[in-house]
């Protein structure tokens, strides 16, 4: 059974020649009138994910990978095209960034949790947990605008991987955090699969891919060119960025 | 066709629904905990605001409308009602960019953070009102039944427009950065438009009809004939405050519906 279908999603930018974000620049600027250039990052774009199954997605920087997973999620809109979700989904995307700053991590925990899908119950209940899991029991009660970027980051992938209800989607999450920290993530992730979660992963990494992923799928200039086993996917990817690259499958 | 929710995935949401409460007062309790540094002490502080200028614009024109009746008890009014409408559209107006942060890192409604956005003005408005019911009780000038709900009618009406005002103010600041600094220079000279600080009879009638199109001025105003002119507004009055609040979130639910779903990418 599909928990996911992407079917025919598009989504373009409309990317002005000069920025504004203020309404003095929109006035002063009224007898300039501006450029618009449409950047086309998703072009009709179709796949499905089993339940159970865990599916990767490789492309270069700038095919429209980020993009493509916060449709997904439900975090933007696609202009053309839908998203069938038949689970919870519990997206892991850009968690270094974005705290507030004038909570500690505990406040913080129960707001990233709450909007994640957790109770506040099961978030005192695994607050122990997520600050374990995360090496931050000791700063707890410390602000998060003291943290360093590292610190909130391992503290947003703690909270995610426990508040994980059907379906996991990672944006280069075994990208962050030291030795120790990674291999924990990689060991939960391994419990999620076993217990029969179904995983999306995003990754520059054919290695990653490959271990972690059942199927692949490959984006390029916002089109899939390719939709096969995790190992081949990976394999193509290579062949696209080229030597370059400096990675391995 | 933009991806909507099918009703496939309705039994995926059933977990989040579950956890909507529990958002909400999460929101709540850390908008609390920033805004007054997690103390009543904070809290009554923040009381203090309005109270310092209801003492500094009392001794300055008590004098000049000495010839007023009850103008003491008009002014701490207006001011409160004041204070709510502007903390309250300020906060709105800034949810979206001070949370927006949780909008990029799940599926989440924006407008439960907008609406939350308001909670704290909320507070210390639901405070002042107990407060000045007690005083009206304690100087002999205990209002009826009526008039005590149709405060509350007021009071509800007021967080529907603030909330009106707030789901488009929220979705307009993302794009539009300065508009706070727009919105405070509208609050400064909204002060002066809504008859706080003077009698609105000062005023020739011929203008008052200008004044009623500020929304806080019919908030402010029958609020007072209520509670201490003991005189409740004409049918007409209400059909006109039905109308003004009506449209203020109908406007506020468009922009925001219209705007809302792309509020992520410019964040």
């Amino acid at each position: 059974m599909n928990v996911i279908e992407v079917q025919g999603v598009s989504k373009a930018f409309r990317i002005p020649s000069v920025h504004r974000s203020t309404v003095r620049e929109h006035v002063l600027g009224i007898l300039e009138p501006r450029q618009f250039e449409r950047l086309q990052v998703l072009d009709d774009v179709s796949f499905e994910v089993k339940r159970g199954e865990a599916l990767g997605i490789m492309g270069r920087n700038g095919c429209g990978k980020s993009t493509l997973l916060k449709i997904i999620c439900g975090v933007y809109e696609p202009d053309g095209g839908r998203v069938i979700r038949r689970a919870a989904i519990t997206p892991i995307l850009e968690l270094g960034v974005g705290w507030h700053p004038e909570l500690d991590a505990i406040d913080n925990i129960c707001l990233l949790g709450s909007v994640m899908g957790l109770s506040l119950p099961e978030i005192r209940e695994r607050m122990d947990k997520i600050l374990a899991f995360a090496e931050l029991e000791r700063f707890a009660n410390l602000k998060l605008k003291h943290y360093s970027s590292g610190m909130a980051a391992r503290l947003g992938y703690a909270v995610a991987f426990e508040a994980v209800r059907e379906v996991l989607v990672l944006d280069e999450v075994f990208a962050v955090g030291d030795a120790g920290f990674t291999a924990r993530c990689e060991e939960r992730y391994r419990q999620l699969r076993t217990a029969g979660h179904t995983t999306i992963v995003v990754s520059h990494q054919p290695s990653i891919i490959s271990a972690f992923c059942d199927r692949a799928v490959l984006l390029d200039a916002g089109k899939i060119v390719s939709a096969d086993r995790a190992n081949a996917v990976a394999q193509q990817y290579l062949s696209l960025v080229g030597p370059e690259a400096g990675v391995s499958a | 066709m933009p991806a909507e929710p099918a009703a496939a995935e309705s039994a995926a949401r059933a977990g989040w629904h579950g956890s909507r409460a529990g958002l909400i007062w999460t929101l709540v309790r850390t908008d609390f905990k920033v805004r007054y540094h997690g103390t009543v002490g904070g809290f009554v502080w923040a009381l203090l605001k309005p109270l310092a200028m209801f003492v500094m614009l009392m001794g300055v024109f008590s004098f000049l409308f000495a010839s007023e009746p009850n103008y003491k008890l008009n002014l701490i009014i207006g001011l409160f009602l004041w204070d709510f409408f502007a903390s309250g559209t300020v906060a709105g107006m800034g949810s979206l960019q001070s949370r927006g942060f949780l909008l990029t890192k799940a599926r989440c409604p924006a407008w439960i953070l907008i609406v939350c956005s308001i909670s704290n003005a909320l507070i210390t408005y639901a405070l002042f009102s107990v407060i000045i019911l007690v005083f009206l009780v304690l100087i002999g000038h205990t209002p009826s039944l009526a008039a005590a709900l149709l405060f509350l009618v007021y009071g509800v009406a007021m967080t529907m427009v603030i909330a009106g005002f707030s789901l488009a103010a929220s979705v307009l600041f993302l794009r539009y950065r300065d508009l706070n600094q727009i919105w405070d220079m509208a609050l400064q000279a909204g002060f002066f438009v809504a008859p706080i600080i003077y009698p609105i009879g000062i005023l020739p009638e011929r203008y008052h009809v200008y004044l009623y199109l500020w929304a806080p001025t019919p908030l402010i105003q029958f609020t007072r004939s209520v509670l201490v002119d003991g005189r409740i507004p004409t049918l007409t009055a209400h059909l006109y405050l039905t109308v003004a609040v009506a449209l203020c979130l109908i406007v506020g639910t468009v922009i925001y519906r219209r705007l809302g779903p792309r509020a992520a990418e410019y964040l």
